[in-house]
């Protein structure tokens, strides 16, 4: 006999799976920003790296020491079927096969205390965590991913293994939680997911650190390849996410405005002109015949108050104003929130004070942001 | 690398630190601001041995 009718008592609870739900049940579980690299303010490829610093994908640094020459790009290469649109790369342009001790190269992302509260680090009850991304190297072998703990200098590591040369593969490491120091709950940098490309033997001549232990340089890499021994290593990686728990969930993709704004948070371009020599950038004023402010808000708030990034260009910025234009070649910072940025020029400019108009880019090479990186 | 850093002054206020880079012409104005990385990083070069540009409005 056929069942007419479904009711709340038909159904144990146990029966209700996540797999069952027409909804995603943890939205926002995962805790690296623009995972998909999807994002890239700064630029989409920069040459010459021999240092750290952010250079394309938004959020993720590069850390380097004595580890070669370096193209950074947000590349189209990525693994099929899997619904990634870019990838982040790392091609060797200068080759270091002699590392010095301290030689390093690690690409990490920085997330901030107050959103790692839930993880209940430093308690019984602290939970597991599981990191999962797609990666492709033209150099086989053994690499490092690691969480540093940077509250309580803490740091626990596992490897992964690239068995194929230039071929996507999905890698998951689960890391234990830990019992012994809590995240502290503010905006600063408690947690750093580090990539390890290069690892001198400061960094490898220990035990590698698979349980949570006292932050030891030498345990930290321990069995990493060196990347850099080659012009022809180039290093892919898409779809990082790192969420609690003991499994890896299917990769969460945002949608592109909710991602952009999340790295918003720590860096935003007000105007770039490599994508269009004119661009309003704010309302100004003259404050006195010399002194010239103006001020523009941001599109989300920021983490903290930031700096503002401008490029020198003589004669680049264009002020409007009664019918005439008055030029300078950059600015500085007057003031700033956590919301909006008021800018100075008392070098280049004179007017009438009171006079108000717009402030404008005129060259492709402008370029302005804030930034409130970790 | 950091070339220069300069202090900013605005009517008369020291408000942020202005900061040239070797080979750049992207410059950096930083807040006074604790939790700014960059007011770290300028602290450290300063306790590295940086000497800070002050000249003030008379």
């Amino acid at each position: 006999m056929a069942i007419s009718k479904v009711t709340t008592a038909s159904i144990t609870d146990a029966d209700i799976t996540t797999a069952k739900l027409a909804y995603d049940a943890a939205p926002f579980r995962n805790i690296v920003i623009n995972g998909d690299m999807s994002i890239a303010q700064r630029s989409t490829s920069v040459s010459s790296i021999t240092g750290s610093g952010y250079n394309t994908v938004d959020r993720f640094r590069t850390n380097m020491g004595t580890a070669g020459t370096w193209t950074q790009s947000q590349s189209t290469d990525v693994p099929t079927g899997q619904g990634f649109a870019t990838s982040f790369k790392m091609d060797c342009t200068t080759a270091n096969g002699s590392l010095s001790a301290g030689s390093f190269l690690i690409i990490d992302q920085r997330v901030e205390g107050q959103n790692l509260q839930y993880l209940k680090k430093g308690t019984s009850s602290a939970e597991s965590t599981t990191i999962s991304f797609w990666v492709k190297s033209a150099k086989t072998g053994t690499y490092i991913v690691a969480l540093n703990d940077l509250d309580n200098s803490r740091y626990i590591a596992n490897s992964y293994t690239i068995s194929s040369a230039n071929t996507w593969e999905k890698k998951t490491i689960t890391y234990a939680g830990d019992t012994t120091g809590a995240f502290d709950n503010d905006n600063a940098s408690s947690l750093k997911v580090q990539f390890w490309l290069v690892a001198g033997t400061t960094y490898s001549s220990g035990t590698l650190a698979t349980s949570w232990e006292s932050n030891t340089n030498a345990n930290n890499a321990v069995g990493q390849v060196n990347l850099a021994d080659s012009t022809s290593n180039e290093w892919y990686i898409t779809g990082v996410q790192l969420e609690a728990g003991t499994s890896a969930s299917d990769f969460e993709f945002l949608p592109q405005d909710v991602n952009l704004q999340r790295c918003q948070r720590y860096y935003f371009v007000q105007c770039d002109g490599s994508v269009s020599a004119a661009q309003d950038i704010g309302i100004g004023t003259y404050y006195t015949s010399t002194d010239l402010r103006a001020s523009f808000s941001f599109p989300t708030t920021m983490r903290t108050t930031p700096t503002l990034e401008v490029e020198t260009v003589t004669d680049g910025y264009d002020f409007r104003r009664n019918g005439g234009v008055d030029r300078m070649d950059d600015f500085v910072l007057n003031n700033a929130s956590l919301t909006s940025a008021s800018l100075i020029n008392n070098s280049d400019v004179s007017g009438t004070a009171g006079q108000a108009g717009h402030l404008f880019s005129d060259d492709a090479s402008c370029f302005l942001a804030v930034s409130a990186e970790l | 690398m950091i070339n220069t850093v300069t202090k900013n002054y605005v009517d008369g206020d020291f408000v942020s630190y202005q900061v040239t880079y070797v080979n750049s012409n992207r410059a950096k104005s930083v807040p006074l601001a604790t939790d700014n990385t960059d007011y770290q990083a300028i602290q450290e070069w300063i306790a590295d041995g940086g000497t800070v540009i002050d000249n003030p409005p008379e």
